[in-house]
């Protein structure tokens, strides 16, 4: 029987029978299989999320409370109004905007540049990739080593005629500020978005530009190796300029790796979180202080009362945030990308 | 204008003829520009490498210098017995830690990823498409808002200081299972109606024909799997709160402190994190595609 019914075409007389014993048989595998899945998602993912939103919506505090109570919108009340959540998300903001802009354009500018089909491929590659395969932890110390006030980058700073006394990890001025000090004006009593990134929060920015260039940079030669060389041919015989090649051909046809490149550096940059916990625990001042690490530190009161149900709601307030921009990234540049997601 | 077009075509083929040469300065100077972009970006990595030989007074000094005094081989051996509090030989136990953890989690992830993606990719059953679906949407939800609130939940299971919630909630990772399928969906279908026919039972098929098919792929996903866990940082961090326990990632804060640093011990543990990946990348770099589908499956 399971011979016939496993051939496709016309079957024999009572297939129909059959049919339906093979189709509820493979109901019951297609589930089996699948049943690993279901289950840890429908606990760990499902149950989890349902929890955590139950949770935003009581006043627990620490994790072992013995009792609480429902308090309705209070913790996103209070999240909202919460000047060290406003910081948080004004640093993850710059942190977003800063890092995925000059990533994006740095890793162009040098695929364009080097942009030539490579030979001991393998051997670059490694070389290129080495920062972004390597744990966030272990480049973070590195960092926080080269910046120290006697480090590497003080000493490249000095090699070439720049101030190299800076300490690079407790710097808490915003860097506007630093700029308009030098037209004399002083910007300590600004709001705290109009100051900018902290010099701090600005040189860990610099490190995680520095580290993922070379990663996106191997991505866009990749793509730039599909541009066909007759587009280029083309316009250089009817007297289109390098410039004006780069700008008609070679931009909008890495559009889509670049739509890519944004989408996924987004996600990343506003859950930041080993880069500040290892480099500045979120100092100095707060100004490295992201909405990860803030909801990590008062979901297990290190360093500040617990408070994991105010935490619960800045973690669904950030998602949303982080959905909302996502989505509009999506409804506005993406265009034939489907196929990486 | 068709006189112009085709002198510019005539000017457009003469240097092609003169391409050995051009040809040869422009490889020449692209690789020179390649190896230093390479040599700027591996720079922090062979300093700290080269820091590694050196004691902490040299580590910190002004200026610093690139290359150690002395090549201090013994300064591995000490950060190899290091000691914290009563703890001994603390570095072999986190390095175990993170292998084992790693392996194990790789493991698990490929098997039970691959069973569901088999089931997506060619059993027909009510409520697949819809499933599916749904695991695509769970991709956009952001980590961090189910792992951080999540330790409230499991400190209530009891799970705080056990692997248990690093290891059982990603059984199965839903990127990993999108990216089989689609896979699996590549293989022709002859060779399993074939085992089928000759009675094959629907795991005989997975296991003994569409698994050994799948080799390319299931690498690829077992080395983001593996890389993802072996540099996994909050999860560790939030669920392994004895020193005992953690792995090599958590562990390294611990020489770390405002009063005093051990930077000899910190760059040590750094290379010992990174040279096994950076081995893993070099050795199987063919299994990586330049498309973002590591930060995908990562992500």
């Amino acid at each position: 029987m399971a011979v016939q019914a496993a051939q496709p075409g016309g079957g024999p007389p009572g297939a129909s029978q059959s049919g339906k014993m093979m189709q509820r048989r493979e109901t019951i595998a297609g589930y089996l299989f699948l049943s690993p899945y279901l289950i840890t998602t429908a606990i760990f993912f499902v149950g989890l999320l349902l929890y955590a939103f139950f949770i935003s919506f009581t006043n627990l505090r620490a994790t072992f409370q013995a009792s609480y109570e429902f308090v309705g919108l209070q913790n996103y009340v209070e999240a909202l109004t919460d000047r060290e959540f406003h910081k948080s998300l004004i640093n993850a903001f710059w942190y977003f905007i800063i890092v995925t802009t000059l990533q994006t354009a740095g890793a162009i500018a040098l695929a364009v540049i080097l942009n030539a089909p490579i030979k001991a491929r393998r051997l670059y590659r490694t070389l290129f990739y080495a920062p972004s395969v390597t744990s966030s932890v272990v480049i973070s110390m590195i960092f926080l080593w080269l910046y120290l006030r006697t480090g590497f980058i003080n000493y490249a700073f000095s090699m070439i005629g720049l101030p190299s006394g800076t300490n690079w990890m407790a710097s808490p001025n915003g860097i506007f500020q630093n700029v308009v000090s030098l037209f004399g004006i002083d910007a300590s009593g600004w709001p705290y978005f109009l100051k900018g990134p902290s010099v701090t929060w600005t040189a860990i920015m610099a490190m995680n530009i520095f580290t993922t260039i070379p990663t996106f940079m191997v991505m866009f030669l990749a793509a730039l190796q599909n541009i066909p060389d007759q587009l280029y041919e083309a316009a250089g015989i009817d007297g289109a300029s390098a410039w004006q090649q780069f700008w008609q051909i070679t931009l909008p046809l890495l559009r889509p790796t670049i739509v890519l490149v944004i989408v996924l550096s987004t996600i990343g940059t506003l859950q930041v979180f080993d880069q500040a916990f290892v480099m500045t625990k979120g100092g100095p001042l707060d100004t490295s202080l992201t909405p990860v690490l803030l909801i990590y530190t008062k979901t297990l009161g290190e360093d500040t009362p617990a408070n994991a149900s105010l935490a619960a709601a800045m973690a669904f307030i950030l998602a949303a945030i982080i959905f909302i921009i996502t989505l509009i990234q999506r409804r506005y540049l993406e265009r034939g990308t489907e196929q990486y997601f | 204008m068709a006189v112009t077009t085709a002198e510019r075509r005539r000017a457009e083929v003469a240097p092609a003829e003169r391409k050995p040469i051009r040809y040869y300065v422009d490889h020449i100077i692209r690789y020179v520009l390649l190896t230093l972009f390479a040599l700027l970006f591996f720079a922090p990595f062979i300093l700290a490498f080269l820091g590694t030989f050196k004691t902490n007074r040299e580590i910190t000094a002004w200026p610093p210098q690139i290359l150690p005094e002395l090549w201090r081989w013994e300064n591995w051996e000490r950060a190899w017995n290091v000691k914290i509090g009563a703890i001994e030989n603390i570095f072999p136990r986190w390095i175990f830690n993170s292998l084992w953890l790693a392996l194990g989690k790789t493991a698990l992830q490929l098997f039970f990823s691959s069973l569901a993606a088999y089931s997506f990719a060619r059993l027909r059953f009510r409520g697949k498409e819809l499933i599916f679906s749904f695991m695509i949407a769970s991709m956009a939800i952001p980590g961090a808002v189910t792992l951080i609130p999540g330790y409230v939940f499991y400190s209530k299971l009891g799970w705080v200081n056990t692997y248990l919630p690093l290891i059982i909630p990603t059984l199965t990772v839903a990127g990993g299972i999108f990216l089989l399928t689609q896979f699996f969906k590549s293989i022709p279908r002859e060779l399993e109606e074939a085992a089928y026919i000759d009675g094959a039972s629907r795991f005989r098929i997975y296991w003994n024909v569409i698994l050994p098919m799948s080799k390319p792929a299931l690498i690829t996903f077992a080395i983001l799997q593996f890389q993802a866990a072996w540099n996994d940082f909050i999860g560790p961090l939030l669920y392994l709160r004895r020193p005992q326990l953690m792995t090599l990632t958590v562990g390294l804060n611990y020489f770390k402190s405002q009063y005093r640093t051990d930077w000899s011990a910190i760059l040590i543990g750094s290379m010992i994190n990174a040279i096994p990946i950076l081995i893993i990348f070099f050795l199987f770099s063919k299994y990586y595609t330049d498309t973002g589908a590591s930060a995908a499956v990562k992500g």
